[in-house]
């Protein structure tokens, strides 16, 4: 008994430095957010005049209708990013998933926007979104589709589509990759064996390939899903939530009144709101992942 | 009637990819083309489709140490290569025994340690800023480069031992085990052994860590106050709200920042793929 647990402090000793670190760098902020949660802080910052005002940070954010159209417009945004970007991520990948001459560095290319600063590509579409000498409207006119430029980033009705083009271009590439990696994965003996049997191309695909994919897809949808939601930097620097707020999701509107309106027991408590709803798709993350371990440890 | 349907797929792929080529590249095309215009050229309606007198004035401004704007620019550079390079340095320190003790041991709490790790991966930095950035004004850290480097360490953590655990897994245990019969300890035969056959995982990781540094803005636009410490995400910023309407210089700017990212990937995506392949899918 004695030897386990010695054994398993020598074990402990090679993840204490990840450990610590996350713990300094987590545990205490997730702490901390939940106890500023109760208060009013002043806008000066300084902590020690805090007033402690038990839910009313919660009940006010959740009663406030910029609150219900932030909630909105991350549904949005999370629904349609997601949806469209898996949707061409997977199409890519199966598109690229046999031997042809230049195969790689079609790959390669294709997963430059993912790579890109997400700063640098929110300043590139908002050169080309630009409502004078935007690329995209002057094309729009010159190809004859409308007659004049369009208006992306500076109308309430178009902005959040304009932004969600903006987040497909820089996410599918991602869900690209994870089902390419996944594709590696199907065996080919599988697939012939299907053809001997009889079964017609569409039908090797929907019932080796896809059903081999169905882990890697719910992983990948639950990433996008939580990369969308968690996305500041394109939002904010295309237009900082507006115009007249019209953009802001979740992640910008709490940013704002932290670091806007200097309101951080408020944005606190919009955080915790955030982080119990995000911890709910976590607990499917988790199940989506041991999930699909366990079917593959009873099948071998 | 089958090699035609073979065909239909096959040229609805092609059409399909082309497309999205299309997407994916005419952004990066319209960056570089008005990169090489003057501002009075950029500001035109019509556009200028293709350049007419192309320069390359936005790039040798922003690159040489004489002009105002270069010295700024290089500046932001060079404090993202510093924060960059340490935050990758130490990551992998942390998170090589890390992983290789999850890929390795079976000790109590395993299962659950790891899953916190990985929920890391779920939060947004927005839930961490306010409480982190009162955390670095009591250390005083703020506006030092020491408050960014700790803050991306937890961000890369994560993901760096959830990939590097996946190649330690493919590392048969035998290999270990013969070093260990010829006398070697735990911690040499991990050395000598484990690390060798690990390093194209290490080497992808470090480079998805260096490179979640390098494009990192929300810690940095919060943390960083004074102009001489900021990053180029942030500095970026900074160069547009001074330099308004300058968009081919931006342009050039936003170049110069994506290039050693892009090369990176480029030459090393068979790593990165094979790293997500093998940490990602198997689990």
């Amino acid at each position: 008994m004695g030897r386990r647990l010695r054994r398993a402090a020598a074990d402990y000793a090679y993840i204490a430095p990840a450990l610590g670190v996350l713990l300094f760098v987590i545990g205490y902020p997730i702490c901390d957010t939940i106890y500023l949660s109760f208060f009013a802080t002043p806008p000066n910052l300084a902590m020690s005049q805090k007033v402690f005002v038990g839910f009313g940070n919660y009940t006010r954010i959740l009663g406030s209708d910029a609150f219900l159209s932030a909630t909105w417009n991350t549904f949005l945004w999370t629904f349609f990013s997601t949806g469209i970007s898996f949707v061409l991520g997977f199409g890519a990948a199966l598109a690229l998933n046999r031997e042809f001459v230049g195969r790689g560095l079609l790959r390669g290319v294709l997963l430059v926007p993912y790579v890109i600063s997400a700063v640098a590509a929110a300043y590139v579409w908002r050169w080309l979104y630009h409502s004078d000498f935007g690329v995209i409207g002057a094309l729009s006119v010159a190809l004859r589709i409308t007659d004049k430029p369009l208006i992306f980033l500076d109308d309430v009705n178009t902005v959040l589509p304009s932004l969600i083009v903006v987040n497909i271009w820089k996410e599918f590439p991602f869900a690209m990759i994870m089902v390419l990696a996944g594709l590696q994965t199907v065996p080919d003996q599988l697939l012939r064996a299907a053809r001997v049997d009889g079964a017609g191309p569409w039908h090797a695909f929907w019932h080796v390939t896809f059903s081999h994919l169905r882990g890697v897809s719910t992983i990948t949808v639950l990433l996008l899903v939580v990369t969308s939601i968690n996305s500041f930097t394109i939002p904010w620097i295309m237009t900082g939530g507006g115009p007249a707020g019209a953009s802001h999701i979740w992640i910008t509107a709490i940013y704002e009144m932290a670091f806007g309106r200097l309101r951080f027991g408020a944005a606190a408590a919009y955080s915790v709101i955030l982080f119990l709803i995000l911890m709910c798709l976590g607990y499917f993350y988790v199940r989506a992942l041991t999930g699909a371990g366990n079917k593959r440890s009873a099948a071998e | 009637m089958k090699v035609g349907r073979i065909d239909g797929w096959r040229v609805g792929g092609w059409a399909f990819l082309t497309l999205l080529l299309l997407f994916a590249v005419l952004p990066m095309a319209w960056m570089l083309l008005t990169s090489v215009k003057t501002q009075f050229a950029a500001a035109q309606y019509p556009p200028e489709w293709w350049p007419h007198h192309p320069t390359l004035q936005n790039y040798t401004r922003l690159l040489s140490p004489s002009s105002d704007v270069g010295q700024e620019f290089l500046t932001y550079m060079l404090n993202s290569l510093w924060v960059s390079s340490a935050t990758t340095v130490i990551g992998v320190i942390i998170a090589v025994p890390a992983a290789y003790a999850f890929s390795r041991f079976r000790f109590p709490g395993r299962e659950t340690l790891f899953y916190a790790v990985l929920l890391r991966n779920m939060f947004p930095g927005v839930v961490f800023l306010i409480p982190l950035f009162i955390m670095m004004r009591t250390l005083r850290l703020v506006n030092t480069e020491w408050s960014l480097i700790l803050t991306y360490l937890t961000f890369g953590l994560p993901l760096s031992i959830w990939l590097l655990k996946g190649f330690y897994d493919n590392i048969p245990p035998q290999l270990e085990q013969a070093a260990r019969i010829d006398g070697a300890s735990r911690f040499q035969a991990f050395i000598r052994v484990v690390m060798p056959l690990s390093s194209p995982g290490i080497i992808a990781t470090a480079i998805y860590s260096f490179v979640q540094a390098w494009n990192e803005y929300i810690y940095a636009l919060t943390f960083l106050t004074g102009k001489e410490k900021l990053t180029l995400p942030v500095g970026l910023q900074q160069f547009f709200t001074e330099y308004a309407t300058d968009w081919p210089g931006l342009m050039a700017a936003a170049f110069i920042m994506s290039v050693p990212v892009v090369t990176m990937f480029l030459i090393l995506q068979r790593y990165f793929v094979r790293a997500l392949a093998e940490g990602a899918v198997k689990s």
